[in-house]
């Protein structure tokens, strides 16, 4: 069974090279350019993973609208933002509505397409009831990397794609120092230093939100981060 | 260049115009000249016709100029016709006088006029006034008539006493006695009455024009302090409103005053506000249209990935190679132009947090170090920590522009040194490095957007001029300041930034 991927891409050019791209990955490609058209498509039969732009023509937020209604129709399947629009106010929206994962279109599709695997499997792993074998632990924190899903004192943090992969990134070797770049080729994205940072937050926080001590990202000034194993 | 040019304000200039009203003083003088002109033409009619009445009354009395010398009945004629401050003499024909009434001077001296005074502390105050400041003032331009003359007087009809103190008008008429002329009557009075006539109605005048004067130039001085408050206030707005970097800061208020200044300040108020909208528009620009380029860049990106895939020559591959490298170097760009619009949105978000600057500069410099291994980085900082309120991961962003920055104008071999100094209230981070110097002229302008000195440009990274705006947006948002100047110990630039170690967080 071909999965189905649905592209909401209102310009045809990069409409057609992902069609292209994911069907010779042998992916079934649904691709709408407008919100109405995509919406009536989801209500007939849901895709098994959405990949959305957020300015739809002259719908400049029509690719949130969307996420938000094709949440409401499923609560698991996956969504991709991909969006010219960098800036984090964006990215914030987007997650917050519920996608999984925000790209922008520097994407190569390489990265792309590694990332839509990525998520299919952890779709495909959440539901299935056996533990997966392959996982890091590092202290509190353990990242199951079959499914791609990240444990702090065994209570599920919630990490988009790109985060888990900079989690894994950093907490692989702790106590060295990941630079920026690096950051970027392991959780294959292409942005600027900034967002990184602003990547690097958000993680932050939503270790934090968990457990008020966390203290294990550490800023180093200059170079880039550190994962500091617990002292406990 | 400039000339020494004299200055007035609006109050001086209406002041000035307002000394076009010291004319009418003059005005007023010519007038009580005439007017006095005329009273004595009236005076002198009044002599001639009291003559011809008394003369009429001694017409045909052939009697009475028989016995020569002083006639008591003349005189107890003219005495009867005779009035205050008139002289009847009669003569006869050897021009003895025969009879003599009246007198030249006035029976009684004038009263000083006290009715008004003594009524309120005004009335009393402006008597004092008066009898201090505009009597005499009065008196140097139409001197007052003189009780106090010698009663000689000189021929003829118009003539000045012996003593030259009063002027004396006479008329006179013959007696008839038949056909002979048997004497004359001879009427004289001082011209007193009508200088004092003439001086009450000057002083008059002058008082009214002269209180008119000061009331008017009260109100003018006033009205032209209230509009130079208003202008200056107006100026002063619109100072405000563009700060030295020519950034519009804020927009006028606009005044509601129905006049032109009111409407002077709304156009200004209007102009601000189109001239904010153009440079937010500016500003605005570069995200705008990396926005824009973002698309068509991703369609290229993904046809060549797309490419990438298929099954291609050798030779396809490095002309594909090329491509993605241009591609590259124009995200690149994008990405860079976007920076400092992205900065200004992070600085709104950032939270400060206390933390130790010679420790983050310190971790830096080991980074940069890292970063350009063939570079030399020199470091001195004060022993023991320096702690600062602020964003660490933006001092480090702008730590990073310094130091980019540096490392691109360093003369090969040279080393960078970097110095992070304590002052009284503030710390300095200085970045120096041996290259050519600043243009003249440039050292303000360098931290402007889009502004680069650099002579010629490398291939490789691109410039956008956006490195330095970077670092005063920064030391901005912490309440410092950034500056550029030449060493003065060799032959380089020092970039420094000088944060307040005490302030109100924005």
């Amino acid at each position: 069974m071909s999965r189905r991927i649905a592209i909401v891409e209102d310009e045809p050019a990069i409409r057609a090279n992902y069609s292209d791209v994911l069907r010779k990955q042998g992916y079934e490609v649904a691709a709408y350019d407008n919100r109405p058209d995509a919406l009536a498509a989801f209500r007939t039969r849901l895709p098994d993973l959405a990949l959305i732009d957020i300015g739809l023509g002259e719908d400049i937020d029509g690719g949130f609208a969307l996420c938000r209604e094709l949440r409401a129709l499923s609560p698991t399947v996956p969504i991709i933002f991909l969006s010219a629009r960098d800036s984090d106010f964006d990215i914030v929206a987007g997650l917050r509505l519920g996608a999984d994962d925000y790209v922008t279109k520097d994407v190569s599709l390489p990265h792309l397409t590694a990332r839509i695997a990525a998520l299919f499997r952890r779709s495909d792993l959440a539901t299935a009831p056996k533990a997966s074998e392959e996982t890091l632990q590092r202290g509190a924190l353990a990242l199951d990397l079959k499914r791609l899903s990240a444990h702090w004192k065994d209570k599920q943090v919630e990490l988009t794609l790109t985060e888990f992969w900079m989690v894994h990134a950093l907490a692989r070797f702790p106590g060295h120092v990941k630079d920026r770049d690096s950051l970027m080729r392991d959780a294959k994205i292409v942005v600027d230093d900034s967002t990184i940072t602003s990547h690097i937050k958000r993680i932050r926080k939503k270790f934090l939100a968990l457990d008020p001590d966390f203290d294990c990202i550490a800023t180093v000034y200059g170079m880039g981060y550190r994962w500091n194993a617990e002292e406990r | 260049m400039s000339r020494p040019r004299v200055t007035l304000g609006i109050r001086a200039q209406l002041l000035l115009v307002l000394t076009v009203f010291l004319a009418i003083p003059w005005l007023g003088y010519e007038y009580v000249r005439e007017l006095e002109r005329f009273l004595r033409d009236a005076q002198e009619r009044t002599l001639a016709g009291t003559a011809q009445a008394v003369a009429t009354a001694l017409h045909d009395r052939p009697r009475l100029f028989q016995e020569g010398a002083l006639s008591p009945e003349i005189e107890q004629i003219i005495r009867g016709l005779s009035r205050t401050t008139a002289r009847i003499s009669v003569v006869d024909r050897e021009q003895n006088v025969v009879a003599r009434a009246g007198s030249l001077k006035r029976a009684d001296p004038q009263p000083v006029d006290a009715g008004i005074a003594g009524d309120s502390r005004v009335a009393r105050g402006w008597a004092w006034l008066e009898r201090v400041a505009l009597q005499p003032l009065y008196a140097r331009v139409l001197p007052p008539p003189s009780e106090d003359f010698s009663e000689e007087p000189n021929m003829p009809a118009r003539r000045p006493t012996a003593d030259g103190k009063a002027i004396i008008v006479a008329a006179a008429n013959p007696i008839w006695v038949g056909d002979e002329v048997k004497g004359a009557v001879v009427v004289e009075q001082t011209t007193n009455a009508v200088l004092a006539e003439r001086n009450r109605a000057f002083a008059r005048l002058f008082t009214i024009v002269l209180a008119a004067l000061l009331i008017g130039s009260v109100a003018l001085t006033l009205y032209a302090s209230w509009l130079s408050t208003r202008i200056r206030r107006l100026r002063d707005e619109a100072e405000a409103a563009i700060d030295a970097h020519g950034r519009v800061r804020g927009v006028l208020a606009g005044s509601q005053a129905g006049d032109e200044i009111g409407d002077l300040s709304r156009s200004f108020s209007s102009a601000l506000a189109r001239l904010a909208q153009y440079a937010s528009h500016q500003e605005a620009m570069a995200s705008r249209l990396s926005h824009e380029l973002r698309t068509p860049i991703a369609v290229v990106r993904s046809s060549l990935d797309n490419l990438a895939l298929q099954n291609l020559t050798e030779e396809a591959r490095v002309v594909m190679g090329r491509a993605q490298e241009g591609l590259d170097r124009l995200a690149h760009i994008i990405t860079r132009m976007t920076e400092a619009t992205r900065l200004e949105s992070s600085l709104a978000e950032a939270e400060p947090e206390r933390f130790d600057l010679a420790q983050v500069v310190a971790g830096c410099v080991e980074g940069y170090r890292a970063a350009y291994p063939q570079q030399k980085i020199e470091l001195e900082s004060p022993s023991g920590s320096v702690p600062f309120d602020g964003a660490p991961e933006l001092i480090a962003q702008m730590f990073d522009k310094l130091i980019a920055n540096a490392v691109e104008f360093a003369r090969p071999g040279t080393a960078i040194e970097v110095k992070l100094e304590r002052e009284v209230a503030s710390v300095r981070l200085a970045v120096s490095n041996e290259g050519p110097r600043l243009p003249a002229g440039m050292e303000a302008r360098l931290f402007d957007s889009m502004v680069s000195v650099r002579e010629e440009r490398s291939a490789a990274t691109p410039h956008l001029g956006l490195g330095l705006y970077i670092v005063r947006l920064i030391a901005e948002h912490h309440g410092g300041r950034a500056l550029a100047a030449n060493r003065a110990d060799a032959e380089g630039v020092t970039v420094s930034v000088v944060l307040p170690l005490v302030r109100a967080l924005r």
